[in-house]
């Protein structure tokens, strides 16, 4: 029992030493359960953001181009792709990040515009939004007015616009360090091209239509020639006489005008005269056949009457005198506004008679004759 | 243990990377490449896409703008063949073909180049404008008009040399702006103003003469108007006169009788209105105050 005792108390101690031992490998069993367990779920964490990066990373290459865009993917610098399917249409589209990818938008949907001044006369920049012209110099500053040389060696100012899209996107942006400025160049060339083909006149005037013909014909050929990629769809041309020569121009219109209302008043007036002379001869015809008609009846009434008459006549001749000429006299007398009567002297010799006529027209003095 | 194939992963990435950006090298579509090895040439690249190298310091990359890039020159003046003053710009599209000449020539400098391009493109537009009449580039005349041919000939002389000396290639070349000296621009404008007031007096003579040429021609058909219109009503009296003779024939029957009674007609004709008379006792019917009561010796006849 004594045995029993110690031994107990070995036991007490060997349970004791065994459970020293135990107690440890209990202690460990547990962490390392632990830490797998943490090391397990931090990696799913890892796993999980390692697939986040990687939904991120082919998320971020989708790229969206626009409607009035195409878009070029470069690898490595280089068109993705050839020939047409180099470019991207508008949509959803997917690419590599950079550097491998670039992605390059070309705005071809846009018009885009370039104005040449190089022919024009300058203008300050208020002149130019107001559109007012500077004053007028008697000679052309070389390098600050701009101005054009005509066919005829007379000088114009020339200005232009145009409006224009990318019809070659590749070329547009590939091959041309500064596309807008060689269009601006090629349209300066355009201009004094066109100009030295003109007359002045031709330019202003008569042919302004030849004159922007010739200039987009120019710009077109250049285009074409260089592969430039862009499609003109506008163009305006504007020509101007110098200022100092304006006045003398204006007053060539003005000359014209004059002469052309000169020709149109004289086509008036050769209506009026026409048209008058007309009304004038319609009067002298109607007054001949007036005329004619009024003889042919008068004479042929009196050929009645004398044809009505004779027969009086001839039963009685010297009573049918006398009764005619007392019927006249007595509507003459009757007629007369002074009636004189001159009765003969007792001498019978004759009598004189003086006259005053008074100056008043158309008074007729009848003298009876004396016998 | 479990832990090396990611770190290796890991690591053989940035590797790769690292790599990457010793022994490759992009060119991109706008641009070429020199290489040069311990500061020699090596190669030239024209190609877009990417390319091995040898790393820093052993190889070293310069590229260039491979597009076509503008060159303007500057307004100044020149003479041509028949001694007029003339100024001209030209510009010039320009792009780099051969990189190593380029390199060799500006050590990469486009500024550089754009000098070299001036005083050649100057030395050219002397040349061949000294070489044409000032016809040559200003004309009416089509036939007569050389402007595209100047331009070429400019651009050949430029072109050879650019290539060979520079490795540049000139594209394009044109004027892009010609004048004249300040003096000479007001004497063309005195004649343009001249010019002018000729045509104001051509003008104002052609429509007078015109107008007059319109009057006259009107007075000469308004007359015409008038004079056949006074024929026709003569034919037509004429006519009205031959059938009134016809009824005078009538008289002849009795021609004392027509005699009398024309005569009655005159006097009553002409002694109408605003008469006044002076009769003797001779004239009937006054015959009757003289008591005599005679018929009367002669008709009342006036004078």
């Amino acid at each position: 029992m004594s045995n029993d005792h110690p031994d107990s108390g070995h036991d007490h101690d060997h349970a004791h030493e065994a459970e020293t031992p135990a107690a440890p490998s209990s202690v460990e069993d547990p962490s390392a359960q632990a830490l797998s367990d943490a090391l397990r779920s931090s990696f799913n964490i890892v796993k999980f953001l390692m697939g986040l990066l990687v939904a991120a990373f082919i998320v971020s290459g989708i790229f969206t181009v626009k409607p009035n865009q195409v878009a070029v993917v470069l690898r490595f610098g280089k068109p993705r792709g050839t020939g047409p399917e180099q470019l991207l249409k508008p949509g959803l589209h997917w690419a590599l990040p950079y550097p491998i990818d670039e992605i390059v938008y070309i705005p071809v949907g846009e018009s885009h515009t370039v104005t040449s001044t190089a022919g024009w006369y300058y203008t300050t920049p208020e002149e130019e939004a107001s559109g007012t012209k500077p004053q007028a110099l008697p000679y052309l500053r070389p390098g600050v007015d701009g101005y054009t040389l005509t066919g005829d060696g007379n000088i114009t100012h020339v200005r232009a616009t145009l409006g224009y899209r990318i019809s070659d996107p590749l070329s547009y942006v590939f091959n041309f360090a500064s596309t807008t400025n060689l269009l601006q160049h090629v349209l300066d060339n355009a201009l004094f091209y066109a100009s030295a083909r003109f007359t002045a006149d031709d330019a202003l005037y008569w042919n302004r239509p030849g004159f922007q013909e010739a200039v987009l014909a120019r710009v077109n050929e250049m285009i074409s020639k260089l592969k430039l990629g862009a499609a003109v769809e506008t163009s305006e041309v504007r020509v101007s006489p110098p200022l100092d020569v304006e006045q003398a121009f204006d007053a060539v219109i003005k000359a014209q005008q004059q002469g052309n209302q000169k020709v149109l008043d004289a086509e008036a007036y050769a209506r009026g005269a026409t048209n008058r002379a007309i009304g004038q001869a319609s009067a002298i015809m109607r007054d001949g056949i007036t005329t004619s008609n009024y003889l042919v009846q008068t004479v042929g009434a009196e050929a009645q009457r004398f044809t009505d008459l004779l027969p009086r006549y001839q039963s009685s001749p010297e009573l049918f005198k006398q009764r005619l000429l007392a019927e006249t006299m007595q509507r003459v007398l009757t007629n007369a506004q002074y009636k004189l009567f001159l009765p003969e002297r007792a001498d019978g010799k004759p009598r004189e008679l003086r006259l005053q006529l008074s100056k008043e027209p158309e008074v007729p003095v009848k003298e009876k004759p004396k016998p | 243990m479990k832990r090396n194939p990611i770190t290796i992963a890991t690591g053989a990435v940035l590797v790769l990377i690292f790599l990457f950006m010793l022994f490759i090298f992009q060119v991109r579509q706008t641009e070429v490449a020199v290489v040069t090895t311990f500061g020699k040439y090596s190669r030239s690249i024209t190609n877009a896409g990417f390319q091995v190298r040898l790393p820093w310091p052993v190889q070293k990359i310069y590229k260039f703008d491979s597009r076509i890039q503008n060159f303007e020159h500057k307004f100044d003046q020149t003479i041509t063949r028949d001694q007029i003053n003339i100024l001209i710009t030209v510009f010039v599209g320009w792009r780099i073909a051969d990189p190593k000449i380029f390199l060799e020539s500006f050590s990469g400098s486009v500024t550089k180049a754009e000098e070299k391009l001036e005083s050649l493109v100057r030395n050219a537009k002397s040349g061949v404008i000294g070489q044409h009449a000032f016809s040559d580039l200003i004309s009416t005349n089509r036939a007569e008009l050389k402007f595209d041919q100047m331009e070429n000939e400019m651009l050949k002389a430029v072109q050879a040399q650019a290539m060979s000396a520079y490795g540049i290639q000139i594209e394009l070349l044109g004027v892009k702006q010609l004048g004249l000296p300040e003096s000479i621009t007001s004497t063309v404008f005195e004649r343009m103003k001249k010019q002018r007031q000729g045509l104001v007096a051509k003008y104002e003579s052609e429509g007078k003469r015109e107008a007059e040429i319109i009057r006259a021609n009107a007075d000469v058909q308004a007359n015409e108007i008038l004079a056949k219109a006074k024929a026709e009503a003569i034919r037509i009296t004429g006519e009205a006169e031959t059938k009134a003779a016809g009824y005078y024939a009538v008289f002849e029957k009795y021609p004392e009788l027509a005699i009398f009674l024309f005569q009655l007609k005159a006097l009553e004709q002409s002694l109408k209105e605003r008469t006044h008379l002076i009769l003797d006792q001779q004239t009937p019917p006054f015959n009757l105050l003289n008591g005599s009561g005679n018929a009367p010796s002669g008709g009342g006849s006036k004078k």
